[in-house]
């Protein structure tokens, strides 16, 4: 199959699965929004108005992330429950082209609740349309990473029944513990470097930077806080992440 | 020419609770174009076979050749040459029948038209025009089987493999099955199917091989195999006859109350004869395929009991 008819069933797959699994199940359509409104509405309550930019960028990235759970959950599903995962790598379709289908997919999914976060964060700080592109940019990579990351988890399993706890630990450790929904200064200054531990964070500093949120340095390393560092981290775990889950995926049984 | 070759095929599944040898040095081939069966009781290692051919899952050792590819080293190029519905597959929630055959033929790479119209050949063969735009989630277990079904037949690939594909069919569906099944057939694909119902395979293959224990029992045709077990005839007993005294006859078994016996044509006057003096009626007919497999595997696993048993 040609590079274009790949192309074309990764849209497909996309289509079918994102965009009309969105329009025939509205109440899933509400269940991605609750989780990051519900953190924004507790901000809102408990912190000073200042930390509330913060919350609304975390909204984004707490989003993007969560296409890598999704992700996890639908192709460990539609593996081991449905099957279907065996039905379309038999083909002429490449496994790499479903996986990217799949990632759409998830990704089609968030969209109303991405541009819900954004349109609210352009109410409270002002964003320039190239601002507006660098979240974007921001959370592509995002996406990309976190996708990565759940599909590589989600070869690894024998049995659904193992793989909600494992997802709630690691996708809950990149999207809530990190400084997604609050500003790095809140973490105490000696241990602020561990923040980065979490390759959330990168994408995390980048988004405020972009939103143009006040950015906290990091003492002990400066060199952890700054542009360059950040992009390129973020772009290095983006394609480790990717090229783990293309080298290290499991087509066929052992 | 053959469309799949396996020479000496093994596989070991290695687990926390020890080892199973699901397939033994299996050696089979299949002709291309051919409707090909492949029996063999519960655990006896066709899934595995399948899986293996369609380059899910890794031998221990031995090979598999599709159209003259090797599924290990080449399992991009044999992907494009199949289709599979695997043993308790299960369609997408949300999307419709019609969808499914559409959104898996474009994903295939067919083209929009070409999708639509076949599509709509295949719904109509398989029974499924009244329920084309209903989302899988509420439709019946069969349905939604035959759902399955007809995404995979529909690509009309080279090579069908077919996992237990009328599973929970009613009688009706499963002969709309048969039917889009015959008709991939004879426009070029090669098909390997399994089933339980053995009048399926009686009806539907050219051929057919029977597994028992990972070992290949039997290659050929359902009548050679028929006349394999050199008991060709059944009788049914209406009371009269007890097990015992028939053992000396051929094979013995009670199915519903009735005795009955399978065996050869010579003794079925004497048999006959017996029975008129008892006053007792008798039923006579040729074995089914399920019989002469009952008596195939049957013997099997006797041979096996009894050497476990010292
Ligand atoms: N993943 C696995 N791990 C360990 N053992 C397995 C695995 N899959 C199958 N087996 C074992 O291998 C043997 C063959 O199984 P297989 O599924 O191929 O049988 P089958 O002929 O398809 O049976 P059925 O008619 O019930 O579908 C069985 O003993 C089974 O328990
Ligand atoms: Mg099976």
């Amino acid at each position: 199959m040609s590079w274009k008819t790949q192309a074309n069933a990764i849209w497909r797959i996309c289509y079918f699965y994102g965009f009309l699994a969105l329009r025939r199940a509205p109440l899933l359509f509400i269940a991605i929004f609750l989780t990051p409104l519900s953190f924004l509405f507790f901000l809102y309550v408990v912190a000073p108005h200042s930390a509330l930019p913060f919350g609304v960028v975390g909204g984004i990235l707490f989003s993007a992330l969560f296409t890598g759970n999704g992700m996890m959950n639908d192709c460990a599903y539609l593996r081991l429950e449905r099957q279907l995962q065996q039905v379309f790598i038999t083909s002429p379709l490449r496994p790499m082209s479903w996986v990217l289908g799949m990632a759409l997919g998830e990704l089609a999914w968030t969209i109303p609740a991405l541009a819900l976060f954004i349109f609210v964060l352009s109410l409270i700080v002002s964003l320039s349309p190239i601002a507006v592109l660098g979240l974007i940019g921001v959370v592509l990579l995002t996406w990309l990473l976190a996708t990565s990351l759940g599909f590589l988890i989600s070869t690894f399993f024998r049995q659904l029944r193992e793989i909600w706890p494992i997802g709630t630990v690691v996708f809950t450790s990149l999207s809530v513990l990190p400084p997604i929904f609050y500003s790095l200064a809140a973490v105490p200054e000696r241990v602020r470097w561990a923040a980065f531990l979490a390759p959330s964070t990168f994408a995390s500093q980048l988004a405020d930077r972009v939103a143009g949120l006040p950015v906290t340095a990091v003492p002990a390393i400066p060199a952890l806080s700054s542009v360059p560092f950040e992009v390129i981290g973020m772009v290095a775990l983006t394609i480790l992440f990717t090229l783990m889950a293309m080298r290290l995926a499991r087509w066929r049984e052992p | 020419m053959e469309a799949l070759v396996s020479r000496a095929l093994s596989k070991t599944y290695r687990g926390s609770r020890g080892t199973v040898r699901a397939l033994d040095a299996v050696d089979m081939s299949i002709a291309k174009g051919r409707l090909f069966a492949f029996l063999g009781r519960n655990g006896a290692g066709k899934t595995t076979f399948i899986k293996i051919a369609t380059a899910l899952l890794l031998p221990t050792s031995g090979t598999v050749e599709l159209f003259g590819v090797d599924v290990v080293d080449h399992a991009r190029e044999v992907r494009e040459q199949i289709a599979i519905v695997p043993q308790e597959g299960k369609p997408f929630y949300h999307l419709t029948p019609r969808e499914h055959i559409v959104e898996y033929l474009r994903v295939r790479g067919a083209t929009g038209e070409s999708a639509k119209n076949r599509a709509q050949e295949v719904l109509q063969g398989m029974g499924l025009v009244q329920y084309q735009d209903i989302p899988a989630m509420v439709l019946s277990g069969g349905l939604q089987q035959r759902t399955l079904v007809a995404m995979v037949l529909a690509t009309e690939a080279p090579f069908l493999f077919l996992d237990e594909p009328t599973l929970g069919m009613d009688p009706f569906a499963r002969r709309q099955v048969w039917e889009v099944i015959r008709r991939a057939a004879r426009k070029g694909s090669t098909v390997l199917l399994t089933t339980h119902y053995l009048d399926e395979a009686e009806q539907l293959s050219e051929e057919l091989s029977v597994i028992e224990g990972g070992h290949v029992l039997y290659q050929g045709t359902a009548e050679a195999l028929k006349s394999k077990v050199h008991l060709e005839i059944r009788l049914q007993f209406e009371g009269g006859f007890t097990t015992q005294e028939l053992a000396s006859y051929g094979q013995v078994f009670t199915e519903h109350g009735r005795v009955t016996l399978l065996t050869t044509r010579g003794r079925v006057p004497e048999l006959t004869q017996r029975a008129l003096e008892r006053k007792t009626a008798i039923n006579v007919g040729p074995v089914t395929l399920e019989e002469a497999f009952l008596t195939l595997v049957g013997r099997t696993i006797e041979d096996e009991d009894a050497e476990a048993a010292p």
